[in-house]
Formats: structure tokens, C-alpha cells, sequence
């Protein structure tokens, strides 16, 4: 079933839907209210429209969501939500509301940059709660239990993600890169039971042993151009592990003990993530996080993917390829673009990187 | 910090350095000014530019002799001058470089090292001379503490942390959540007020002296007199005619940028003030024959501040409002002795860059009116996202609630590489016809 008739069938089942623009949010409290949360990441919408409210030098994600907006690809929404991870996306949440005037009820939401601190904490939580109070009054109360209930489907989710990784970095998923990223990103919509669902059949469907290729490890922000798996594929690039934003740096990467409290644990989860460029966390961190996967997977090197524009990412690359060649790793960050078609000289240079590759 | 890195310190300030601005003032040819559209020149840049150069000239002798911080420009400063810290703004020296046309060279330095030239040009001037030591200004002293907030933008917090990370220097951050609607909540407030008093400690451990709370009060009470001054500098400019324009906000904006909280900062614009009240008084123009005044709204093009300066005066177009200068003025009102921190904490997050569009809106649409403004420049600043994403509809909008003409800019602060004078030459000449109908 495509995206749109499944969230159709989610509002038919009496929830509400809500297009989320990247990258970190808490998506169990939108569970909790019974909100199904549809991410815009890279909807295959052109720029004509956007062109008229957003100059050329901003990220695709920005223009290609707006695109899809202003092109009324959204109305499944009920709700639009704008996280607060750059200056091009807060910009935009605030575009949509005040200048373009959208009438549907925006949010926001702040991942603070303050280090994984207990001001961090007690401000996330203070704000889920004022999330929880517009949640309420456009999609009702919270139910008993609804916030504990969501939590356990976001640990069912993270769990499932993770075992998919682990299978994948075990070389036990007889799974193309097209294909493990198809079945990830689905998480960007289906319900948080459908997607454990999906990913376990397609865990089943491919159990086995891997296709034979170089084993590589994945950064930045989103596999893109949108065939750039398919064409790694083509390469004989087994992915391993990645630390993609829109994939792998938005699931903990273990199950830790957390609070009692529901909001508390609502925020220490956000805060337990994976390092991350968008929030604030240093270069070393991301390295360290970087190395432990191609050490743990076997990775033969890291593929950066710099999206144009995007300013999180491009200022922490330099030194994220120096920090990685400083431990030996081989490297090669690429800039990439939204599209259809990754470039041909792009392809080149990953093919070169991995014919140097040792 | 050494007795004898003090005493030379405290030498150049008071001693040497004075004696050798003055001297250097004195034999500086007086060039011709030439024919000019412009009305006669402020008398306090001169003030100014001594100021700046021996701001920048004894930084290279507070190395040493205080704790050096590099500073952002929404950062609260105030808490720094509490411990004694000689404060540089990268912003402010990447201006700086950028009016001195050195922008792409140092940015350059910054892509061969693998940094993007789509990031923001401040950032890439200031990588740039980590990288190679160019600037115009003989030599930045490295600093014991990089001091940040993102309250003007995340991409500050970005390139700081490059920089501690590279310099291996300590970064105090304060995270000022963007106030997409209303006025800001408690929760905001108690938690950058929070960061601000756990700051205290660990710029204790830094700069190895101790918290003055009374040093901290007359640091504040510096701070909120300089900048209602600047609020007032920036509001001679109402006077029809005007008698200073937004180019020489922009030059005379470094002191309120660069030493808020000093004594020398409160002075320098009490004779500004004066200087343009008399003007005012007797009607001098800073553009003769004044027929349009326009707002300006972004940064400044640095490297071509005075050609666009002088297009304008041949148009007649005074430009007598912008965004920029102003956030210096905006909130230094609830800055409040009895409430420090919590003070500081609504002054630098209720800035307008960290407010959502409509609050921008209704800032400019005030200033619009205030200052009686009939034309609108954006400048669309290609390495600046925070301020430039929303121009387009913001235009839109000023147009149809103060019924004005616009013109939209293509540029860069500093980085003239994609810069074509000829176009803007062109595309504000119609502009400025279209003015005069
Ligand atoms: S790709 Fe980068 S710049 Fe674009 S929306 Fe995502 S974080 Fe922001
Ligand atoms: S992105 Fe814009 S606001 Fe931020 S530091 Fe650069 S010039 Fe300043």
C-alpha cells in the first residue's frame, strides 16, 4: 500500500495525521495522542512553487517539503510539525505559519543544544508537556496509560530497528541497500505496530546470507539521490552500518534503564540518540560513534554523504574525515543532492574510493 | 596571567598606545574626499576608528595579561567583563576583513581545508585565519574560552564548536530555543537563565578568578547605557532629514557589538549622540536633498558598503532604518539589576533572529512606519540562511501592509566571489527610478 492511501486509512481508523519535518522528535507522545506521524524527508516534488518563497542556496529537504506542501501533497495532514534542527527548517515552520498563512495548526519543537545535561532534560520535558497541551486540543486528551503505551511501542520499534542493523552488520539479511533502505524508511509513516510488523516479514523474507560486495559504512544525512542505494548496489557496496540522520542516528543504539516517570523517560530517550551534528554534539563524539560501527561491522571505509546546503553536517565533515583517517579508516565524503539521478561524477569518485579501498 | 605580561598591558593601554594613535591620526594624509553625493562626514568616525584600532591592537597584549574570550555577538557579554576578560567577536573581525575586500582570500583557506563555501562566509573567514593567521589586523590573540550563543543562529553553535574542537579550547554554550510564537515561556527563560549561572563556576575554573557580583552590576548598568545610547544614535535617524544613514549604523554598530559593558563603549556613543543631535538641530543631511529613505534589511555588504552608500546618495535615497543595527537596541529594556540572570536571559533570547517570522513582520512594519520609510532593500545574504530564508514573503508582506517598493539583493557579507557590482549597480538604479515614479 503507498504512503498517502496508508495514512488515509490511519485517519479512516480515527487517528490524526501529522506531516514532521526532520529530523528528531518525540514521536511517542504524537502515539500517545494517537497522531500518526508522517515525515517529510525527500518527497519527489519539484521546486517551482517553493522558488517564489525560499532562494536557491537552501537544502533540498526545505525546498522539496514546501514544494510538497504549496503543491497540496499534504492534505492528509491534520497537524504540520517543524523540530527546531537548523536555521533553514525553523525559518521555514515559521514561513508556513506567519507568511504563507497555512491554516492547519503548526508545532514546534526544540532538541536542545545543551549537552545531554539535567537542564537539557527538565526543558525537554517542561516542553513535551506544552506539545502535549496543543496535541490536546487538536486531537483530545491524553488516556490513561497512553504515554507508557507509546513508550513500549517506540521501544518495539527501536528494537526491531535494531535487530535489523545487527542482522545486516552480521551479514545474515540477504537484503539489497534498495531494499534494507525501503523497509527502514518506512518508519517515516506507517504506525509504530505496522512498521515493527513490515520490518520483521522483510526480516523473514530475507534471512540468509548477505550478497557478496565491499562492506561499507554510511554518514550523513539521507541516502540520496533517491537511486544512490540502488547505484551502490551496482557497485557491489554491501552497507553495513550507517549513522544516516533520517536512519541510523535516530534510534538508540541500546535499551538503557530510563526514569519512571513517563516524560522523563519521553526526554531522556530523545537525549540517549546517537550523536548528532543537528544536536550541538561534538565532532568527537560523532567520530568515536563512527569508528565503534566500522569497527564493530567490519566496514572497510565510510561514505560521507554531505547534502548541499546543509550547514549541521558541512561544518563538522572536515573534521569528521580528518578524525576518521587519523584512526586508519579510509574515507571519502561526496556532495550530494535530492534528485533522481546521483551525478555521474559523484559515482566516480565512490568508484575510485573503492578501488583504493585496502 | 604573568606580572609582567599585565604590567606591559596595562602599559600599551594607558601609555603607548594612545601616544602612538594620536600620532599615527596626525600623520595621516588627509586624502581628498572628492565630489561627493554624501553630506559632510560624522566627525566620530574618527573617535571611532581609534577606538576599533586600539581595541583590536591591544588585544595582541591582552594575551597573557587577562583571560582572552572569543565572544558571539548575541552572547552575554556582561557575565564575561565580570571576570576582567578581554572579549574578541570573530563576527565582527570577519566583517572587518570582509570591508577590507580580504574575504575571499581567507575564505579560501577555509575550503582548502575541506570546509564548504555554501556555509556561512563569517564562519569561513574566522576558520580561515585559525587556519592561516590572515587578517587585517595583525594578529587575534588566542583565546582561554570560546563564548557562544545561538540565539542569532544554530550555525554559530556549528562553527564554535569547530573551533573549540580544532583549538582545542574550552566552549561555554548558552542554547537559547528559537521562539517560533508568542513571547517566550517561563520554561525558555529558566532554562538559558539556568545556563548563564552555571556559566559562573565554569568560568571561575577558566579564567582563575572569582565571581564579582558588584563588578557584574556595573558591568550591566554599563551595558544597558550603551545600548539605549545606540537606540538613540539609531533614532536621529526619524529626523527628515537624516542626518546619518543605515551604512554608518553599520560602521559605528562595532562598539555595541564589540564593548558593550566598557566604559570606553558609553562614551564613544554620548559623543556620537551629541554630534547627531546637533545635526539634527540644524538640519544637515547626511544625504543632500533627501527625497527617498529606504530600510535596509540583513547584514551589510561589507565589502561594498561604500560604493552602495554613495549609489544611494545619488539617488537622493537615505537609508534611515535596518534590522541589523537595531537588534542592538531591541532589548537591552529588560536588562534589570534586581534580576540578573534571569534579565539576560529574555534580553539575548528575545532577540528578533530568534523569533519567528510574524514577530520580524511586525518589527519592520513598525520600523517602516517610525521611520517613515518609502522603499525596502533586502539583502539576500547567500552564506546567511537565518536571516535570509523568509525575505521573499517578508517583502511580499511589507509591501501590502506599508504599501512600499522593494528591491531584493543578491550577496554575501564578506564574499565577493559571486558578487556582480554591474548587476546591483543596474537592478538598484531601476529601483531607485522607480522610487521617484
Ligand atoms: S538537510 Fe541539513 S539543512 Fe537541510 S533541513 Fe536537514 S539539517 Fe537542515
Ligand atoms: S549564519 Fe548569519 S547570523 Fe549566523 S553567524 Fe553567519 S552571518 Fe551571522
Amino acid at each position: 500500500m503507498g504512503r498517502t492511501a496508508y495514512l488515509q486509512g490511519q485517519k479512516a481508523a480515527g487517528r490524526k495525521v501529522a506531516a514532521v519535518w526532520p529530523a528528531r522528535y518525540p514521536a511517542e507522545l504524537l502515539w500517545a495522542h494517537g497522531v500518526c506521524p508522517a515525515e517529510v524527508w525527500d518527497p519527489p516534488a519539484g521546486q517551482a512553487l517553493a522558488g517564489a518563497h525560499l532562494q536557491s542556496y537552501v537544502c533540498g529537504i526545505v525546498r522539496q517539503g514546501l514544494e510538497l506542501l504549496l503543491s497540496g501533497g499534504l492534505t492528509t495532514a491534520d497537524i504540520l510539525l517543524f523540530p527546531h534542527t537548523c536555521d533553514s527548517i525553523q525559518n521555514l515552520g515559521s514561513l508556513v505559519r506567519d507568511l504563507v498563512h497555512e491554516p492547519r495548526p503548526c508545532l514546534y519543537f526544540y532538541p536542545p543544544r545543551s549537552g545531554r545535561s539535567e537542564r537539557a532534560a527538565v526543558y525537554l520535558e517542561a516542553q513535551l508537556r506544552t506539545l502535549s497541551a496543543d496535541l490536546t486540543r487538536i486531537a483530545g486528551p491524553l488516556r490513561d496509560g497512553a504515554l507508557e503505551g507509546a513508550l513500549a511501542l517506540g521501544n518495539g520499534r527501536a528494537a526491531a530497528l535494531r535487530h535489523m542493523y545487527d542482522l545486516r552488520a552480521r551479514g545474515a539479511l540477504d537484503a539489497s541497500n534498495e531494499e534494507f533502505y525501503g523497509a527502514v524508511r518506512t518508519c517515516e509513516y506507517l504506525w509504530p505496530e505496522d512498521a515493527v510488523l513490515h520490518l520483521e516479514a522483510f526480516m523473514k523474507t530475507h534471512a540468509g546470507r548477505p550478497r557478496r560486495g565491499v562492506p561499507l559504512v554510511l554518514s550523513g544525512v539521507l541516502p540520496a539521490p533517491s537511486d544512490l542505494a540502488q547505484r551502490l548496489d551496482g557497485l557491489s557496496v554491501a552497507v553495513v552500518e550507517d549513522d544516516l540522520l533520517a536512519c541510523g542516528r535516530r534510534f538508540a543504539r541500546a535499551l538503557l534503564p530510563e526514569p519512571g516517570d513517563p516524560w522523563r523517560a519521553m526526554a531522556a530517550r530523545l537525549l540517549a540518540l546517537p550523536p548528532c551534528s543537528t544536536a550541538g554534539d561534538s565532532v568527537e563524539d560523532r567520530a568515536s560513534f563512527l569508528a565503534e560501527q566500522v569497527e564493530r561491522t567490519g566496514g572497510r571505509g565510510v561514505l560521507v554523504l554531505a547534502l548541499k546546503f546543509c550547514e549541521p553536517e558541512l561544518f563538522q565533515i572536515p573534521s569528521l574525515v580528518d578524525a576518521m583517517r587519523g584512526r586508519g579508516i579510509p574515507v571519502l565524503a561526496v556532495e550530494t543532492e535530492l534528485g533522481n539521478s546521483a551525478p555521474a561524477g559523484m559515482m566516480t569518485r565512490v568508484e575510485a574510493f573503492l578501488e583504493s579501498l585496502p | 596571567m604573568t606580572l609582567g605580561m599585565e604590567l606591559r598591558y596595562r602599559w600599551m593601554k594607558d601609555v603607548a598606545l594612545p601616544v602612538l594613535l594620536k600620532a599615527r591620526e596626525r600623520n595621516r594624509r588627509k586624502g581628498s574626499i572628492g565630489e561627493s553625493p554624501l553630506g559632510p562626514p560624522l566627525e566620530s568616525t574618527r573617535s571611532l576608528k581609534r577606538l576599533m584600532t586600539r581595541h583590536y591592537a591591544l588585544a595582541r597584549y591582552a594575551e597573557g595579561a587577562r583571560p582572552v574570550a572569543w565572544v558571539t555577538s548575541g552572547a552575554p557579554v556582561e557575565l564575561l567583563r565580570a571576570f576582567g576578560c578581554y572579549s574578541v567577536y570573530p563576527e565582527n573581525h570577519a566583517a572587518l576583513c570582509g570591508a577590507r575586500r580580504m574575504g575571499p582570500e581567507i575564505c579560501t583557506r577555509a575550503e582548502e581545508a575541506g570546509f564548504s563555501r555554501d556555509l556561512c562566509s563569517y564562519a569561513r573567514v574566522d576558520l580561515g585565519h585559525a587556519l592561516s593567521g590572515l587578517t587585517p589586523v595583525g594578529r587575534l590573540p588566542r583565546p582561554d574560552v570560546l563564548f557562544c550563543t545561538n540565539n542569532i543562529c544554530q550555525t554559530i553553535l556549528y562553527w564554535f564548536k569547530e573551533l573549540s574542537h580544532r583549538e582545542g579550547i574550552p566552549l561555554v554554550l548558552f542554547d537559547t530555543p528559537f521562539i517560533s510564537v508568542g513571547e517566550g515561556t517561563p520554561e525558555v527563560f529558566d532554562y538559558v537563565a539556568g545556563q548563564i549561572k552555571d556559566a559562573v563556576p565554569a568560568l571561575e575554573r577558566i579564567t582563575g578568578r572569582e565571581f564579582r557580583e558588584d563588578r557584574f552590576h556595573e558591568v550591566l548598568r554599563s551595558s544597558i547605557r550603551a545600548s539605549a545610547l545606540w537606540g538613540e544614535v539609531l533614532a536621529t535617524m526619524r529626523h527628515r532629514p537624516a542626518p546619518m544613514t543605515v551604512f554608518d549604523a553599520f560602521v559605528h554598530l562595532a562598539p555595541v557589538v564589540s564593548l558593550r559593558g566598557l566604559p570606553s563603549c558609553e562614551r564613544y556613543y554620548e559623543g556620537l549622540l551629541a554630534e547627531l543631535q546637533e545635526r539634527v538641530s540644524r538640519d544637515v543631511a547626511a544625504v543632500p536633498g533627501e527625497r527617498h529613505r529606504l530600510m535596509w534589511d540583513n547584514i551589510a555588504i561589507w565589502f561594498a558598503l561604500a560604493p552602495l552608500s554613495r549609489l544611494f546618495a545619488e539617488h537622493g535615497c537615505a537609508g534611515v532604518a535596518g534590522t541589523y543595527p537595531n537588534a542592538w537596541a531591541e532589548t537591552n529594556h529588560y536588562l534589570d539589576l534586581a534580576d540578573p540572570f534571569g534579565s539576560l536571559a529574555k534580553t539575548y533570547a528575545l532577540i528578533f533572529l530568534n523569533r519567528g517570522l510574524d514577530y520580524r513582520l511586525g518589527l519592520m512594519e513598525a520600523m517602516g512606519r517610525d521611520y517613515q520609510v518609502d522603499g525596502l532593500v533586502l539583502h539576500s545574504a547567500r552564506s546567511c540562511k537565518p536571516y535570509s530564508v523568509g525575505q521573499y514573503d517578508l517583502r511580499r508582506s511589507l509591501a501590502g501592509r506599508l504599501g512600499i517598493k522593494s528591491v531584493v539583493l543578491e550577496g554575501d557579507m564578506t564574499d565577493f566571489r559571486t558578487w556582480s557590482e554591474e548587476q546591483a549597480r543596474t537592478r538598484l538604479t531601476a529601483f531607485f527610478e522607480s522610487l521617484d515614479g
